[in-house]
């Protein structure tokens, strides 16, 4: 006798949507509870965060401009994951893409003005394209684990930045680790500039869009999805699977490469360490709870974009850590894959 | 005088590197555990940072190293619980679960730290260091004595456990089932043996070593608590174990190539050799993804078949 989990012939819709609200409910339950254990008062922290987050025009242009590189990471592991290609390199991609698209602004300077963004979103996506490709490459080519890759690449070219800013990239008057400020005449032009909103959320939908449309509506969105159900049934269709695995790695790359790129020429207007705030590793949550559909990814973008301010205004307001925003993050996909898993099964009693 | 000069060194580096090995060895042979039981355990970067911060808590609550080792234990195989609960119950993705775990470890102890820790203006806390304790008589063997014998408790503890697990896995019936686990779980499910039930026993066991492994991390190694203490190691041990070819005797030697690179960078930081350090920091890691390569292209893998396949039961 006891309780077991049998699989369900075909998912309950109603049961998917009970759950999902089930898992946010908890993940706020257990929030509450840790900010609860430090002393914080509860309701006002949640209701600083919410103001942070969306309380009035000025504040939701902010949150915008927030979610716009977590959107691009999201979109970046919406495609990978797709195919089953466990890209958990984003972050170290995104570096590649900022450090990519700096280095041909040290060329060219900002003397071309304006038709010298095209270019730098160009070389921010085939930086992290390439470095994305890298991992898919050595897959593709040795079979070597592209989780294990991709990690190593994230550290490896945190320390390339390191090098190049105590060195060549250095900015001469300051202590800190960080490149000379850009010119002005290179910066990504406002959208809105009350609300700090520029024009990389603008590139950040379209390219949720032109993702949505690639990866339902093409040939290779397909080969992708094949790929991701079943490689060896895909195989065996004539797909070239590891071909399309590296494909994927460099769109997912390049993708990423762009929210670098936009990091640092729309917010921080340098290159340094502090252009992401872990956006790649962000992404992955933001993809799996979107369950890899790319106009969800921009919805849950910008709710955890709202999230990151709102911490921020919550720290102001009561003390408590802001750093509670990323235990929520990852407290919320946890109880999200449990809600997921279950409304696959039903809950028998046997008694046998 | 050269040469006595050159000795200390070399003995120096040396101990460094049986020192620096300990944490690897440990999570190590605590992930080989888990996948040849079949489950793919990403999680160990953050089973190993919750464990840390556990040690540290511990430590700096009750002043037990005894008290703080328990307590990383404890805080390693909660975690992998939730991995095996996620994996062998719920069938969940296993890369995703593994994942979610890393994230979950490195909000966790961060906003802990900072809420009960970190308060403004006042400094940061610390806690007392695991003594080194050398083995009477054989701490002074020359050479060996003080490159193996003057390290600390856990240490001694990490080597040992290396022919322990081999032993376990290759000569126990129970090491048997669970690498049968990682083969052909249907052959343990036919004979009316629980697959489910094995697979806990093993990624939680897999847990507790990683506990000690981050329990090293802090009280084993430093004073303080700093966010996201482990830096890659929990990862460099899932490389280990690949570059091992899932055996336990290739762990120890893997381990031992990854920690003395790290022990010969600290020596040539501090004798000030002009060098830019970040080479020296990322070579670890572009080591780890040489490795790989070159392990893909030789001999048979020991790579467990069904590693990260959940089991169903029915399947074909």
């Amino acid at each position: 006798m006891g309780l077991r989990l049998e699989p369900r012939l075909a998912p309950s819709a109603r049961w998917q949507a009970v759950s999902v609200a089930v898992a946010l409910l908890a993940a706020l339950a257990v929030s509450a509870l840790l900010l609860e254990s430090a002393g914080t008062d509860v309701g006002v922290a949640f209701a600083a965060i919410l103001d942070g987050a969306f309380g009035g025009l000025r504040t939701t242009a902010k949150t915008l401009a927030k979610a716009t590189p977590m959107i691009l990471t999201g979109l970046a592991i919406t495609v990978a994951f797709r195919a089953k290609v466990w890209n958990i390199g984003a972050e170290g991609q995104l570096f590649a893409g900022a450090m990519a698209s700096y280095w041909l602004y040290t060329l060219t300077g900002p003397a071309l003005g304006m038709a010298l963004l095209p270019l730098l979103f160009a070389a921010g996506f085939v930086g992290g394209g390439l470095y994305g490709g890298l991992a898919g490459w050595l897959r593709s080519a040795f079979r070597v684990n592209e989780v294990l890759t991709t990690v190593m690449l994230n550290y490896v070219i945190l320390y390339l930045l390191s090098f190049l800013l105590v060195g060549p990239w250095r900015d001469q008057s300051s202590f800190y680790q960080q490149s000379e400020r850009i010119d002005r005449a290179a910066w990504l032009p406002d959208l809105w500039a009350p609300g700090k909103l520029h024009l990389g959320f603008l590139v950040a939908i379209l390219a949720a869009v032109a993702i949505h449309v690639v990866m339902n509506r093409s040939w290779f969105g397909y080969e992708v999805k094949a790929v991701g159900l079943n490689a060896r049934a895909a195989r065996f269709k004539g797909i070239n699977v590891e071909r399309t695995a590296v494909a994927v790695m460099v769109l997912s790359g390049g993708l990423a490469g762009l929210a670098g790129m936009i990091q640092v020429f729309g917010v921080n207007h340098r290159l340094e360490s502090d252009i992401s705030l872990g956006f790649g590793f962000t992404g992955i949550i933001i993809a799996v709870l979107a369950m890899l559909r790319p106009g969800w990814v921009v919805f849950v973008a910008i709710l955890f974009g709202g999230f990151e301010n709102g911490g921020i205004k919550m720290q102001v307001a009561t003390g408590a850590p802001s750093a509670i925003v990323s235990a929520i993050e990852a407290i919320t996909l946890l109880f999200f894959l449990t809600a997921a898993a279950l409304t696959r099964f039903r809950i028998v009693w046997r008694s046998t | 005088m050269g040469d006595l000069f050159t000795d200390t060194i070399v003995i120096s580096v040396l101990a460094a590197t049986i020192r620096i090995a300990t944490p690897l060895i440990l999570a190590a042979l605590g992930e080989l555990i888990a996948e040849r039981a079949g489950i793919l355990n990403l999680g160990v970067e953050g089973t190993m940072l919750m464990a840390a911060f556990a040690a540290f808590i511990g430590a700096y609550a009750t002043g037990s190293t005894l008290m703080a080792l328990l307590l990383a234990v404890l805080a390693g195989m909660a975690m992998s619980f939730i991995m095996v609960f996620m994996a062998a119950t719920l069938k969940v993705e296993q890369v995703v679960t593994g994942l979610a775990l890393n994230l979950l470890a490195a909000g966790m102890s961060l906003y802990l730290y900072k809420a009960f820790f970190a308060v403004e203006g006042q400094a940061m806390p610390t806690v007392a260091v695991m003594p080194v304790a050398p083995i009477p008589f054989l701490s002074e063997i020359p050479y060996i004595g003080p490159i193996l014998f003057t390290q600390k408790v856990l240490t001694y503890v990490a080597l040992l456990m290396v022919p322990v697990v081999w032993f376990f896995l290759y000569r126990t019936k129970y090491g048997l089932e669970i690498r049968c686990l990682g083969e052909n779980p249907k052959a343990i499910d036919t004979k009316g043996m629980s697959v489910s039930l094995r697979q806990y026993g093993a990624v939680m066991a897999g847990g507790a070593l990683c506990g000690l492994a981050g329990a090293f991390v802090t009280i084993g190694s430093s004073a303080r608590f700093v966010p996201d203490i482990t830096n890659g190691r929990g990862w460099l041990a899932l490389v280990i174990v690949i570059a091992a070819n899932w055996r336990p005797s290739g762990i120890l030697i893997a381990a031992l190539v990854f920690a003395f690179l790290d022990a010969l960078q600290l020596q040539i930081q501090g004798i000030g050799v002009q060098m830019p350090y970040q080479i020296f920091l990322a070579l670890p890691y572009v080591l780890a993804i040489v490795l790989m390569v070159l392990k893909s292209r030789r001999g048979r893998s020991e790579e467990p078949a069904r590693l990260g396949v959940p089991y169903f039961r029915g399947e074909r």
